[in-house]
């Protein structure tokens, strides 16, 4: 008879309680967590759940790789099941995260010579503030696609002429209307890599776009948002 | 261990390649610990049923195999163990028919939970080490072929998809550990090795990823011939077409393409296009034409249009999969698939499901007719009155008259003529002295 473990009791590695909570527009909000207790890659994301609840959530990271606070944006749902509960958080109160998972994000070994373009729809960008905040010296470039400019989360974080804001609701952004009419109208080094993050219409619509640029399909990398 | 009477202990198994090879294990597990193996209508003294859940069907099917189980076997131990245990853990415990629930990472150490429960020990199941990768290598088997388990878990979150759920992360087995396990596996006898995992091409330990492994596991001494299951069809480069050169690679790939519209594509967080994979798959017949592909597809997958429903019918076409596991949709709880919009009727579903049916076997027919007068080497698997059943190199059912056959043996035919119909459809053939 083989001898037998204990039970794994780790469970409290997951849990995090919430430092405060930013709100950035209505409906919009940051969590703010304490240092992710694991490494990741930016441009990755974790699940998010709330202690004591039985559902969970997948969110990329907001925050950098070596930034002092986990960071998660979060855009509340309208008759939505978890989004509303998130938003009642308080600061103290505890969720869980696990994670990291996925694929999408920085090459570390492409950070320093390579050119990106990264193409967000909503808290789409929310792996590219990772992203700039990890490298804040590569070379990129920002197209956001909102609504209303005042969903430009964090805009003044970003040197100005790299970001360009799209609003489809009002004529407060740089370009006014869809960001895949943006789109059209750029052009691009042909050694461009691309990152696209936000809804599945807007993806297959700019990776059409850009397909119809000319650009390899290798060049492009999505991250689809629910 | 046993130390009394020889008990006898029966499996049931249900779902994917990666359940059969641990059901395998557990099998050989069971064997040298002294249990004699029975079928489940034999009144054994323990049942382990090895459950799926991927779909609404496999969970039907699994509560299925639990009640009659447990009704035929009245007094035998029942533990129920695999992706079902995992998803609906609560609800199984509290059933009075079922002795033990043990989650898939504890599935291992299955026996020791048996040899406990036999010797009068109270241990729970959520006491077992937590270890998905603790298996021996294949023994004693329920089948021919012997899996080879690398990898299990994923994390590509797939909105249709309750795996990552169910089986965790992904994780992959160490190098030398998979080594290890393929030279035992020969050595037992095992004359076809069948690489499996859920995720297998997201291999990596260390510097090692999917295609090194393989290329390391086909310089494995001995006479053996090696199958990949079930794999995603991202990240392929050159090297690994190169690899099917290998004489012990059979040139057959299960590359799930789920669907032939981008935009249902995006919806399911596939990690490719239909583009993609027409170059891999293009890339592949480029060097080996009669190489085999066979693949899933979802059908009415929420929001898929008649248009997007017509692409996937033009890929099946287009990339002629010999065979084709159709899934007409189905919601899975938790999944991020459950909270997308316009599910559709059950009608549409089956319509769909159908057509892709015919479509396989319609693709099936002229893939097997362009092996008609060409040979292959069949693994025999099947005995039946002086008629031998097996697979060929490309995974190609073949029917042939051999005396004094033996399983496990491999013997090169010719192939005759097509027989049957539907998924009963094989090739018949002849043996070349």
């Amino acid at each position: 008879m083989m001898s037998l473990m204990k039970p794994d009791m780790q469970m409290d590695v997951s849990f995090y309680k919430v430092e405060e909570i930013r709100h950035l527009t209505d409906e919009t909000f940051s969590l703010k967590l304490p240092k992710a207790r694991f490494a990741f890659k930016a441009g990755q994301h974790i699940s998010l759940g709330i202690v004591g609840g039985n559902q969970s959530r997948e969110y990329s990271i907001y925050s950098g790789e070596n930034d002092e606070n986990l960071e998660l944006l979060i855009k509340e749902v309208d008759n939505g099941y978890f989004t509303p509960r998130l938003r009642k958080l308080k600061a103290g109160s505890m969720v869980e995260v696990h994670g990291p998972f996925g694929k999408f994000g920085m090459e570390p070994e492409l950070a320093a010579s390579g050119k990106f373009v990264f193409i967000a729809s909503g808290t789409g960008i929310a792996p590219f503030r990772s992203i700039v905040h990890t490298y804040p010296d590569i070379d990129y470039r920002i197209i956001h696609g909102v609504r209303y400019s005042k969903e430009a989360y964090d805009r003044e974080e970003y040197a100005g002429d790299r970001y360009t804001l799209c609003t489809s609701r009002d004529k407060g952004g740089d370009y006014n209307g869809r960001l895949t009419g943006y789109l059209k109208t750029c052009k691009f080094a042909p050694e461009t890599q691309f990152d696209l993050c936000g809804n599945s219409n807007m993806i297959f619509d700019a990776l059409e776009i850009l397909k119809g640029k000319g650009f390899d399909r290798d060049q492009i990398h999505c991250e689809v948002y629910f | 261990m046993i130390t009394n009477d020889k008990k006898s202990v029966a499996f049931k198994t249900l779902g994917c390649r990666l359940n059969q090879y641990e059901t395998d294990a557990l099998v050989t597990d069971f064997s040298n610990a002294g249990y004699e193996l029975v079928d489940y209508n034999a009144s054994p003294d323990v049942v382990i049923i090895n459950t799926c859940t991927v779909t609404n069907q496999s969970d039907t099917k699994s509560r299925s195999v639990i009640s009659q189980s447990a009704r035929k076997a009245k007094n035998a131990v029942v533990v129920v163990t695999g992706c079902m245990a995992n998803n609906f853990k609560e609800k199984l415990e509290s059933q009075e028919n079922i002795t033990f629930v043990v989650e898939n990472n504890r599935k291992s150490s299955i026996l020791s939970l048996i040899d406990a429960h036999f010797s009068g020990e109270i241990v729970h199941p959520d006491q077992l080490p937590l270890d998905v990768f603790r298996y021996q290598p294949v023994h004693k088997s329920l089948h021919t072929r012997s899996a080879v388990k690398i990898q299990d878990g994923c994390d590509n979150f797939c909105t249709f998809c309750i795996i990552p759920m169910v089986r965790g992360m992904a994780a992959s087995r160490p190098v030398a550990d998979v080594l290890e396990s393929v030279r035992k596996t020969v050595e037992n006898g095992f004359r076809e090795i069948v690489i499996t995992g859920v995720n297998i091409g997201r291999y990596e330990d260390g510097t090692v990823r999917f295609e090194e492994l393989l290329a390391m596991i086909l310089e494995v001494p001995g006479d053996f011939r090696v199958r990949i299951s079930s794999l995603e069809p991202d990240g392929f480069g050159d090297d690994f077409v190169k690899l099917f050169s290998h004489p012990k690679l059979m040139p057959h790939l299960h590359l799930c393409l789920q669907s032939g519209s981008d935009k249902t594509l995006l919806r399911m967080r596939r990690m490719y296009d239909v583009a993609q994979f027409r170059k891999t798959v293009t890339k592949f017949r480029a060097v080996y034409p009669h190489f085999n592909f066979t693949t899933d597809i979802i059908v009415g997958f929420p929001g898929e249009t008649d248009e997007e429903f017509q692409q996937t019918l033009d890929a099946i076409k287009e990339f002629n999969f010999s065979h084709i596991h159709t899934f007409k949709y189905s919601v899975r709880k938790g999944t991020r698939a459950e909270r997308l919009e316009n599910h559709l009727p059950e009608k549409i579903k089956t319509e769909r499901s159908l057509k892709v049916r015919d479509l396989s076997v319609e693709n099936k027919r002229h893939y097997f007719e362009t092996f008609i007068g060409q040979t292959q080497d069949v693994l025999i698997e099947k005995i039946s009155q002086g008629t031998v059943s097996g697979y060929g190199e490309h995974y190609i059912p073949v029917h042939f008259k051999l005396s004094g056959a033996q399983k496990n043996m491999i013997k090169k035919v010719k192939l005759t003529g097509i027989v049957g119909q539907d998924d009963e459809m094989y090739l018949m053939g002849e043996l070349v002295d």
